[in-house]
């Protein structure tokens, strides 16, 4: 608000640096600053989000599930109830999406799924950073559900099985098509992950961003352009909120899907 | 772009696998077994409870079907005491008729019984006296003993000259 008078006089750069300014400064706010060795641990405003967001989800959970009662009130059906959303969604309800043996992992896309959906939802609040508007956040996420899957894969098949599945065996043309599908296939196990990340990542930030830019509109034509950016504002402001509870569902249900290709294979 | 794509942030990296590993370790070793196990133990209640009201409902149902039965058993029942007792009556009924008629019957051939002899005994007295009166009166007209015995024959055979002549009229008539 300090620039009231001075609103006619933004320039482009600075515009861009009011749009970006959550990324441009959480990274040197609140800093607690680490080393080790030459790399760089330093808690700053983007890793306490993270903290505060772990913590939500435990504590969500965990109070919940110390409260049980045969008589259950709103708020443990709320904690049972997302319990058996992952059961139910996740898992297949005991079956899977695919095969049972993937109903054992429905407890750790569910809690990717309760993690997403928090920090998703924080990030609504303003003045807080969006952790899942890092891509070095859901960059690890999609590590994890890479590393996960390869293991699962090889596991259950064995790594000349596994490898051998990347394609199937009855192609016409075999010796020219079988390897062709077989690297797409290759490719596709590592752009797998890379679509995880960047969906969650661009879906959220773009989200943003939308709110962000509309607002600017303010700073760049006037005041009186008020009229049709908060409305707009808000507007994306609710969408993002259904964004925010349906791209954690996709990345959770995602993983959960990938796993069990990886146990059962494609057919 | 750097600060919007920050694909290298190495203390987020870090701290996240931190976080999310120990997040994991918490919610399978405190969240997810007593959750579990109270989810299951509602489900064992409840389907507990659908058995129970099913195996109610069914003994209600052959309850039900008992009362129902006793009932058509009774209505069975009274039917039958009614028809019986209606049986008797009209039993008892003509067997008290028959007996009245009987008893009746009985008085009726006594009474006539009864009026024969009176009639036979009153006919012999009159006889008696009539025969008596005629020798009275014969002695006082003649004065003298007759005798007895020749007299009551005559007077016999008059009177029997008379029935007789009674029986024939009447029979003529």
């Amino acid at each position: 608000m300090t620039g009231t008078l001075a609103l006619m006089k933004l320039s482009h750069e600075q515009l861009r640096e009011e749009i970006l300014h959550i990324w441009n400064t959480s990274k040197h706010k609140w800093v607690i600053p680490i080393h080790i060795g030459p790399i760089d641990i330093s808690i700053s405003k983007i890793e306490w989000f993270l903290f505060i967001g772990v913590a939500i989800t435990f504590l969500f959970l965990f109070i919940g599930s110390r409260l049980l009662k045969d008589r259950p009130g709103a708020y443990q059906v709320l904690v049972e109830e997302t319990y058996g959303f992952g059961r139910n969604m996740l898992g297949g309800g005991g079956k899977g999406q695919i095969g049972e043996e993937g109903y054992r992992w429905f407890p750790y896309t569910l809690a990717i799924f309760v993690l997403l959906l928090v920090l998703n939802l924080m990030a609504l609040i303003p003045n807080t950073y969006p952790v899942t508007t890092n891509l070095s956040f859901t960059g690890v996420l999609a590590i994890l559900t890479f590393l996960i899957t390869q293991y699962q894969g090889v596991k259950h098949h064995g790594l000349r099985g596994y490898l051998k599945d990347f394609a199937p065996p009855d192609l016409p043309a075999k010796a020219v098509l079988w390897p062709a599908m077989w690297f797409l296939r290759l490719i596709q196990e590592f752009t797998k992950p890379l679509t995880l990340a960047v969906r969650l990542y661009a879906n959220i930030i773009s989200g943003h961003l939308i709110i962000f830019v509309f607002l600017s509109f303010i700073l760049y034509f006037g005041t009186f352009f008020a009229i049709v950016s908060v409305p707009a504002a808000v507007v994306f402001y609710a969408f993002e909120i259904f964004v925010a509870v349906i791209q954690a569902y996709i990345f959770a249900i995602l993983t959960q899907v990938y796993i069990e290709i990886a146990i059962y294979g494609e057919g | 772009m750097g600060t919007i794509v920050d694909l290298t942030n190495t203390s987020l990296i870090f701290w996240e696998i931190i976080s999310f590993l120990i997040l994991l370790l918490l919610l399978y070793k405190f969240v997810y077994p007593p959750i579990r196990d109270q989810i299951q133990r509602r489900q064992a209640e409840i389907e507990e409870a659908i058995d129970e009201a099913e195996k109610t409902r069914n003994e209600a149902r052959e309850l039900l079907e008992e009362y129902r039965r006793q009932m058509e058993e009774a209505r069975h029942e009274a039917r039958r005491i009614l028809d019986e007792s209606r049986k008797q009556g009209e039993a008892q009924r003509e067997r008290i008729k028959n007996e009245a008629r009987q008893e009746g019957d009985r008085i009726i051939r006594q009474a006539r019984e009864e009026i024969g002899r009176e009639r036979d005994m009153a006919l012999r007295e009159v006889r008696q006296e009539v025969a008596d009166m005629v020798i009275q009166a014969s002695q006082q007209v003649l004065g003298r003993e007759i005798d007895r015995d020749e007299h009551e024959r005559l007077i016999e055979a008059a009177l029997d000259n008379l029935e007789a002549e009674v029986a024939g009229s009447a029979g003529r008539r």
